[in-house]
């Protein structure tokens, strides 16, 4: 009896029912408007009937069934050239004596940081049919953008960043001697590199080129901007034109086609499960001496001719691009009598709508980073320090939206919040507030990774001392786990704050008027409102420049742990 | 005349720092020959310029009368064709292979038939008493049995020298014992070259013919363990030794 009621005291104590209401609070977030989106579509009949019309409407034009089949295409292509262009980067960056290898690393990383879409506005002043840059430069079709080589390029010069970051740290990982062993038993270093890095990579890249593939299929921007011109339409594109009919079937049609697009996502994120667990290799421990580095010779010069190009077709020329498409009274005229900074004080000052989008992208990315950072304290603190049955599961919840292409998030969060949730909320559609918690639900497992590292590096003897010295739960959490996990948090916060920013996939999907943000108002400006005027290169150079100047204060406060 | 010769060897950082100076040593075919000196003492630097892992910035390095590296005449033999067997602290077993496939590694990039490499591997795993575990993977093996497997893959191209970096580091004391006893036995028992790099004076005492003593990157000493213990240069190798 006695120790049952230390039992109860136990699961009624401050504790307790703190980190209940946050493993509910996650469960709700992150795994309900799934469920509610699945069940939607499937008990679509009159009176909530099961019915697969939505999936017969959808699929009745050709044109949902190409969009399928161009995103299987699209994702596979920009993985392989992903791939080709990330891997032998990552061997030059981390096993030769190229250059500059340090700086290489972060400055090859940035494009990860910034939206593709801002890439897709760039290429389009660079290599559009009748006015891009280079065509003008090299004569009439040096490159038409608008095309599928286009989407592919375009999503491929963003996308390979992530492979080489993978490819990177696990290069770092290998044991160098490994390769060292390799060399001593006559292997040239390319062989080394085929027998010895290459199997040891593969698990890791695998996992990674799953990932280009998941994250291709998922983006918005970049297709809507030069595939639709182009009458290519993705999966995504045309979920969002069938949501534009604006109509209840549009609506169920858009739906089906999420949850085709979930179930892609469930395919290539089992795979990665799959490979990440084989992926046990046992590596042996023993000090490893810093690995010796292959010196180029006489080929020194060119790898680094090479980089040096490679980077700047990829992030220079598109920056430079918008910089004087920003500048540019007419579009792709490259005279001095064309120069004006009309475009910028039209952009920035004389167009309210502008105003009213950075004001609402920071409270809305504010707000979400702030939430998740919260969420993520108390999770983490579930996973890291205690034993409670089902913690792991946590972690996959809070990781599952952000596997969920932003598409299908949003539809979800449209078809779960704009009844009344689970009969507690008000509506939420058409609110900031939807948008707002699409956005800490997409980034959530950012913060949460920060905070769960953080914990894992402190010891508990640390709060144990707080708590022999007096202190309860809460006070040791308030006085001893958030000043430790501070620096840790504010990466977090970062970390969330910076893609949220200009977030654009979800938003479009779920923004309504009064509700502009930074990505809906560059989107709006390229589509419609300022076409061919430049507008949108204005807001796509300041985004460039917050992004970079946010990571670089996320290096200084996590000295150099998180950033690139 | 030497079989391995490492002729005023110094290595100089890109920042300046020096990590290896004047070193003179010259190595008898057949002789067990231990580097010994606290961490840092530039020991493995030398191990690993005579692999050819880290070029040396002054003097001369041989093997068997061929200069490998000399940085003066623009000389340097990478290691794949230093025919130089190496076992590192790690292991460095290729997690990837099972074990006649690592042991057959070095054979395969000479480019030897197929039933010559089976027929050597084979008796190489022998020589380390490691018959019938060819399917095994790495993961595996004990920690013992693959500082095994990388022996055997050291020795199956019948290097011209032997270099061990610290090979007993991460075994348990019995394991140690044993392993001591029995790479003495297989160098004398293939008449090896053998180079060992150790910061255990007593490895080095109880395997070695000569015992090379080292510290900030100067050789201090250099002699039999018996001559060492009985007349050590200075208070530092007396003290080290003990």
């Amino acid at each position: 009896m006695n120790r049952f009621q230390q039992k109860c005291r136990q699961l009624l104590s401050g504790q307790s029912i703190i980190l209940v209401l946050a493993a509910v609070l996650l469960f709700a977030l992150c795994v309900v408007p799934f469920i509610e989106l699945f069940l939607k579509i499937i008990f679509s009949g009159v009176d909530g009937e099961f019915s697969l019309e939505p999936y017969r409407h959808a699929f009745a034009r050709h044109s949902a069934l190409i969009a399928v089949g161009n995103t299987l295409v699209l994702s596979t292509l920009v993985t392989l050239l992903s791939l080709i262009l990330a891997v032998p980067l990552a061997w030059l960056l981390s096993r030769t004596d190229l250059l500059g290898a340090k700086r290489w690393r972060s400055w090859l990383s940035i494009p990860f940081a910034i939206p593709p879409f801002i890439g897709a506005i760039a290429w389009i002043f660079l290599a559009n049919p009748s006015t891009g840059l280079l065509n003008k430069i090299f004569g009439g079709s040096f490159f038409n953008i608008y095309s599928f080589s286009g989407l592919v390029f375009v999503e491929s010069s963003f996308l390979y960043a992530f492979v080489l970051m993978t490819a990177l740290s696990s290069f770092d990982r290998i044991d160098s001697s490994l390769e060292e062993a390799a060399r001593l038993s006559g292997a040239p270093p390319w062989r080394v590199f085929c027998d010895v890095s290459l199997p040891l990579l593969r698990p890791a890249l695998s996992g990674a080129a799953l990932l280009v593939f998941l994250a291709t299929a998922a983006s918005f921007g970049v297709p809507a901007l030069i595939g639709s011109p182009a009458r290519i339409y993705l999966m995504t594109t045309q979920i969002y034109m069938f949501q534009k009919m604006g109509s209840i079937s549009g609506l169920l049609r858009a739906g089906a086609l999420s949850t085709c697009l979930m179930a892609v996502a469930f395919v290539v994120l089992t795979l990665v499960q799959y490979l990440t667990r084989k992926q046990s290799l046992q590596t042996v421990g023993g000090k490893t001496a810093r690995p010796s580095l292959i010196e180029l010779g006489k080929y020194r010069h060119f790898a680094f001719g090479g980089v040096t190009l490679f980077w700047i077709i990829t992030f220079i020329l598109p920056v430079l691009g918008i910089f004087v498409s920003s500048v540019s009274h007419v579009q792709g005229d490259l005279q001095w009598s064309n120069l004006t900074g009309q475009t910028w004080i039209r952009t920035l000052l004389q167009n309210e709508e502008t105003g009213r989008a950075f004001l609402n992208s920071f409270i809305l990315a504010g707000s979400a980073a702030t939430g998740a950072v919260l969420l993520s304290i108390l999770v983490g603190y579930i996973q890291v320090k205690t034993r409670l049955p089902g913690r792991g599961l946590l972690g996959s919840m809070a990781s599952l939206p952000y596997a969920t292409p932003g598409t299908v998030l949003a539809f979800a969060m449209i078809l779960s919040f704009s009844g009344s949730f689970l009969g507690i909320l008000p509506s939420l559609y058409n609110t900031l507030a939807l948008i707002a918690l699409a956005y800490l639900i997409k980034y959530l497992s950012f913060a949460m990774n920060t905070a769960k590292d953080a914990y894992a590096q402190i010891d508990d003897v640390l709060a144990e001392a707080a708590r022999v010295s007096g202190a309860n739960w809460t006070r040791t959490m308030l006085t001893i786990w958030l000043p430790l996990l501070a620096p840790a948090l504010a990466a977090g916060w970062f970390l969330v704050f910076m893609p949220a920013l200009s977030e654009l996939t979800m938003t479009i999907l779920l923004t309504g008027p009064g509700l502009e943000t930074i990505g809906t108002t560059i989107y709006q400006l390229q589509e419609y409102s300022d076409a061919g005027g430049g507008g949108a290169s204005v807001l796509s150079l300041v985004v460039v420049i917050l992004v970079v100047t946010i990571n670089l204060l996320v290096k200084w406060i996590s000295r150099g742990r998180y950033g690139l | 005349m030497s079989y391995v010769g490492f002729k005023k060897v110094g290595k100089v950082f890109p920042g300046g720092i020096r990590v290896v100076d004047q070193f003179n040593l010259e190595i008898s075919e057949g002789e067990f020959v231990s580097f010994l000196g606290p961490s840092g003492c530039g020991k493995t630097t030398s191990l690993r310029m005579l692999a050819g892992l880290e070029k040396n910035t002054e003097g001369v390095i041989s093997i068997a009368g061929d200069i490998v590296s000399d940085p003066e005449r623009h000389i340097f033999v990478p290691p794949e064709k230093r025919r130089v067997g190496m076992v590192f602290q790690s292991y460095a077993v290729w997690p990837h292979m099972n074990v006649f496939e690592n042991v057959a590694y070095p054979l395969k990039m000479a480019n030897r038939p197929k039933d010559e490499i089976r027929d050597r591997v084979l008796k190489m795993l022998a020589v380390v008493e490691m018959q019938g575990l060819e399917e095994r993977k790495p993961s595996q093996l004990s920690g013992g049995q693959q500082q095994r497997v990388a022996l055997a893959r050291g020795l199956v191209m019948q290097p011209r020298v032997l270099l061990l970096d610290e090979p007993l580091s991460n075994l348990d004391a019995k394991l140690r014992e044993k392993m001591r006893r029995d790479i003495r036995q297989i160098q004398q028992q293939l008449k090896l070259t053998v180079v060992y790099v150790t910061h255990d004076q007593i490895e080095a005492t109880t395997m070695s013919d000569r015992i090379v003593i080292m510290r900030g990157g100067k050789l201090i000493q250099v002699g039999t363990p018996t001559e060492i213990k009985a007349k050590p240069a200075d208070d530092f190798v007396a003290d080290f030794i003990r």
